[in-house]
């Protein structure tokens, strides 16, 4: 099992290039895309469900380009756009099942599926809700449902976690990893937490551009020995963060503790260890600086 | 100083700046242009009683245009403008607005204004065309800018104004939100057209003044023959062969002051529009508002969006689906087809059941020249959705990313729609079969293909059911009602039916469907 993307790039105006020359090689396992808004997820995502044309490169599944059979990939995938609708005079189970028409399912598969996956997203005891009377969140789980229907090989979620609460944010999460054994999941977010908990890869994404494709161990052990602990008084702290690439800071009785990103570290400073999202601020801060430059 | 003028005139500013730069605006200005060019080269005609038509003076070019607005615009603009509202709505501009200290007459007027904004931008470009038609067809030479423009001053500006009103009245009515709205439109605005002339009052679109400035002139060549002076609007009927002088309508105090109070009217339908505007409450701006809706559509009841809570299972696996097979046709076109008719209300069904029963109670010929129309007029709402469902509910990305969308969820689409149709007009439909007469079953027939077609070729093509709810009822009225020869596509008489064109027709729109909608999807 085997997604390849290769120097894929989408232009949408003579002034917006939202993904350029991307190149990535994944297997089995969860991929955590991060990136700050507008970096050219979101076009990646949907050119990887078959919903928007790359301007060049190709996309392989198990080496099959997608122009050549586009249905190779639609079989296996399971896809979660960031922004998608319901129908709202349907309840959850109509529309999974039309769903799981529309993706090729028989009807006693279909039903076997819908109360496995209403189950699971939490959704059973509303299931004869019309939708058009769900929350944000019970309406991102009927997504998440969806996009389980076809048992796809190759899942892809865009932003998934936007509206659930914490709990069922918790409960998500699990939920990818559970399923990631004999699939590809490529989670896109730009919520640092969602892939700590997840990923068992990391693609940093900036300005359509692939900055960093790595495991967490190795993205942490980038930021090792970078990150400090600074009190600074509450007047101090705008100078501060001139200065340095301030990935937090707290006010306490003492001052403002803040944690820094730093090769050289100002006087008085203690090391902490780093988070993934250091590691994030540091890779990305690094790259705009050699962009700009 | 946020003087409530400078309010209005930035709202209606962002409104038509966001109207004007979208891809539609450019469409309406070609359509505005073609009516122009259909005027200049008699494609459309007006012909007083007895075969005369006016010398193509100013006077003359001025009215034939300034009617094309007030008459076809009022009727086209209407189903362009009748957005703006739920524009606000989609984009989650109005609930911006709904938290800001405007009054809700306020906003009522302030679209009013932007949709007649919109419909006098295309009158304008019908002045401008006006001039550069009479410098073409230089029947009479000299231009009275006065005599050309006042028609589209004092018929057409009004006239667009009271469509802008109703056009916004209509989205704030819930029952007239949707395609019901779409289709009692067309017979408001035939009302409104007849109404002035039998009636004796003024009518929105004016054709009563000028109707009796017509007599007066045509009186004065010929007298007597005044009185038999009629006024129709041509597209393809007969041509006129006489032509007489008219130097248009002496606009008295009286008469502009009539037509000053079409704007008075479109104010008070804007304040009336207010008492229905639902200030973008959610709870009130279904678009398909009905009380089951109401009570779903409460989503900030705690005790309707609590969400349940089951305990967290240990470790999540799902069951393999096995081999799927390629057979599974039959259970998306029931699927199509229950999502059509999903929402429908009982008395919806208790309709469509009496016009069957009604079918075959008639006669048939009275089930095939009567009943069969209106049983096929009242689906019109199912098969408005057809090809736009994905794009109106946002399902597109979820839709267009299954295995071969295209044909196999396309299909199975117009197939439900078929469906409808034969179903909705079986009583008519066996009544032929018995009575063996094949040249009628071939016109049902076609009728039941091309009627889905159209509407999913509209809705892939427009993105919306409008189109089709607008063009339907205007060609099912003209055509079949009227059994007009070419234009009944449901066979209505055996002079009237041309069942080979119709089935034509339903192939090629079935295949700009396909290509529609390979057009939505990035691998077709």
């Amino acid at each position: 099992m085997k997604l390849t993307i290769d120097r894929v790039s989408k232009r949408y105006d003579a002034h917006t290039l939202a993904l350029e020359d991307f190149s990535l090689e994944l297997g089995s396992g969860v991929l955590g895309l991060l990136g700050p808004n507008g970096a050219g997820k979101t076009t990646l995502m949907s050119i990887l469900a078959t919903i928007t044309r790359p301007t060049s490169g190709a996309i392989r599944w198990n080496g099959t380009d997608l122009a050549a059979d586009p249905n190779a990939i639609r079989s296996v995938l399971g896809y979660l756009p960031q922004d998608f609708g319901v129908y709202p005079n349907l309840d959850a189970v109509e529309f999974l099942e039309y769903l799981a028409a529309v993706k090729g399912l028989d009807s006693a598969t279909a039903r076997r599926r819908i109360d496995e996956l209403l189950n699971l997203v939490n959704l059973t005891d509303v299931r004869k809700r019309p939708l058009g009377g769900y929350s944000g969140g019970m309406r991102q789980r009927i997504g998440i449902a969806q996009a389980l229907l076809n048992d796809p090989r190759l899942l892809i979620v865009d932003e998934p976690t936007a509206g659930l609460d914490p709990e069922e944010r918790v409960r998500f999460r699990n939920l990818l990893s559970d399923l990631s054994g004999e699939r590809i999941v490529i989670l896109s977010t730009h919520i640092v937490s969602d892939v700590e908990a997840t990923a068992t890869d990391i693609a940093l994404i900036s300005q359509g551009r692939l900055v960093r494709h790595a495991a967490p161990e190795d993205l942490l052990a980038a930021v090792e020995g970078k990150v400090w602990e600074w009190v600074v008084p509450s007047s101090e702290l705008n100078a501060a963060k001139q200065k340095f690439l301030i990935s937090n800071s707290a006010r306490r009785s003492d001052g403002v503790h803040v944690r820094l990103l730093s090769s050289q570290p100002p006087p008085a400073t203690s090391p902490v260890a780093p988070t993934l999202e250091d590691a994030y601020l540091f890779c990305l801060s690094a790259h705009r600086a050699g962009v700009t430059a | 100083m946020n003087h409530p003028l400078r309010i209005l005139y930035h709202m209606v500013k962002a409104d038509f700046l966001e109207r004007v730069r979208r891809y539609s605006f450019l469409v309406i200005l070609a359509g505005a242009l073609f009516l122009a060019y259909c005027v200049a080269t008699e494609k459309l005609w007006v012909v007083v009683a007895d075969g005369y038509r006016g010398v193509y003076n100013s006077a003359w070019i001025g009215m034939l245009m300034a009617i094309c607005c007030s008459t076809f615009l009022s009727l086209c603009g209407f189903y362009i403008v009748k957005n703006s509202i739920e524009r606000d709505s989609a984009t989650r501009v109005g609930r911006i607005l709904a938290a800001t200290p405007m009054r809700k007459e306020f906003y009522t007027v302030a679209k009013t204004v932007s949709n007649f904004a919109v419909l006098a931008c295309m009158v304008l470009v019908l002045m401008a065309a006006a001039v550069a038609m009479q410098w073409l067809r230089p029947e009479v030479r000299p231009i009275s800018l006065w005599k050309l423009w006042s028609p589209f001053l004092l018929m057409a500006l009004p006239s667009m104004f009271v469509t802008g009103s109703l056009a916004l009245l209509f989205e704030t009515l819930p029952v007239l939100r949707g395609g019901v709205g779409n289709v009692i439109y067309f017979f408001v605005w035939s009302f409104g057209l007849v109404g002035g002339v039998v009636s004796g009052f003024d009518d929105p679109a004016g054709i009563r003044i000028l109707a009796i400035s017509m007599r007066q002139a045509m009186e004065r060549i010929n007298p007597g023959g005044g009185k038999n002076a009629g006024f129709s609007l041509t597209i393809a009927g007969v041509r006129a062969t006489r032509t007489f002088l008219w130097n248009g309508v002496d606009w008295t105090l009286h008469d502009v002051a009539w037509r000053l109070m079409w704007v008075a009217v479109g104010f008070g339908v804007a304040l009336l529009a207010s008492v229905f505007f639902h200030r973008f409450d959610p709870v009130r701006e279904s678009v398909r508002e009905n009380k089951e809706e109401k009570r779903n559509m409460t989503v900030d009841d705690p005790a309707l969006v609590q969400e349940p809570r089951q305990p967290k299972p240990e470790h999540t696996t799902l069951t393999p689906l096995g081999q799927r097979g390629h057979s599974r046709f039959a259970r998306l076109v029931l699927s199509e087809l229950s999502l059509m008719v999903k929402g429908l209300r009982w008395w919806w069904y208790v309709v469509a059941v009496g016009l069957l029963v009604a079918e075959f109670a008639s006669p048939t010929r009275e089930a095939r020249e009567g009943v069969l129309l209106v049983a096929w007029i009242w689906p019109i709402l199912l098969w408005s959705q057809m090809g736009c469902r994905e794009s109106r509910y946002a399902t597109q990305s979820l839709i267009f990313s299954a295995e071969r969308v295209v044909y196999r969820q396309l299909a199975a689409l117009w197939t439900a729609g078929v469906l409808v149709a034969l179903v909705t007009g079986a009583g008519t439909g066996l009544r032929l079969l018995a009575s063996s007469d094949w040249q009628a079953v071939a016109a049902w027939l076609a009728g039941a293909l091309f009627i889905p077609s159209l509407a999913l070729a509209l809705g892939v093509w427009s993105g919306s059911s409008k189109f089709f709810e607008a063009l339907y009822t205007v060609w099912w009225y003209v055509g079949p009602l009227h059994h007009l020869p070419s234009l009944d596509f449901v066979g209505g008489s055996r002079a009237s039916s041309s069942p080979g064109l119709y089935l034509i027709l339903a192939a090629a729109l079935l295949l700009a469907s396909c290509l529609g909608r390979r057009r939505q999807v990035a691998y077709a």
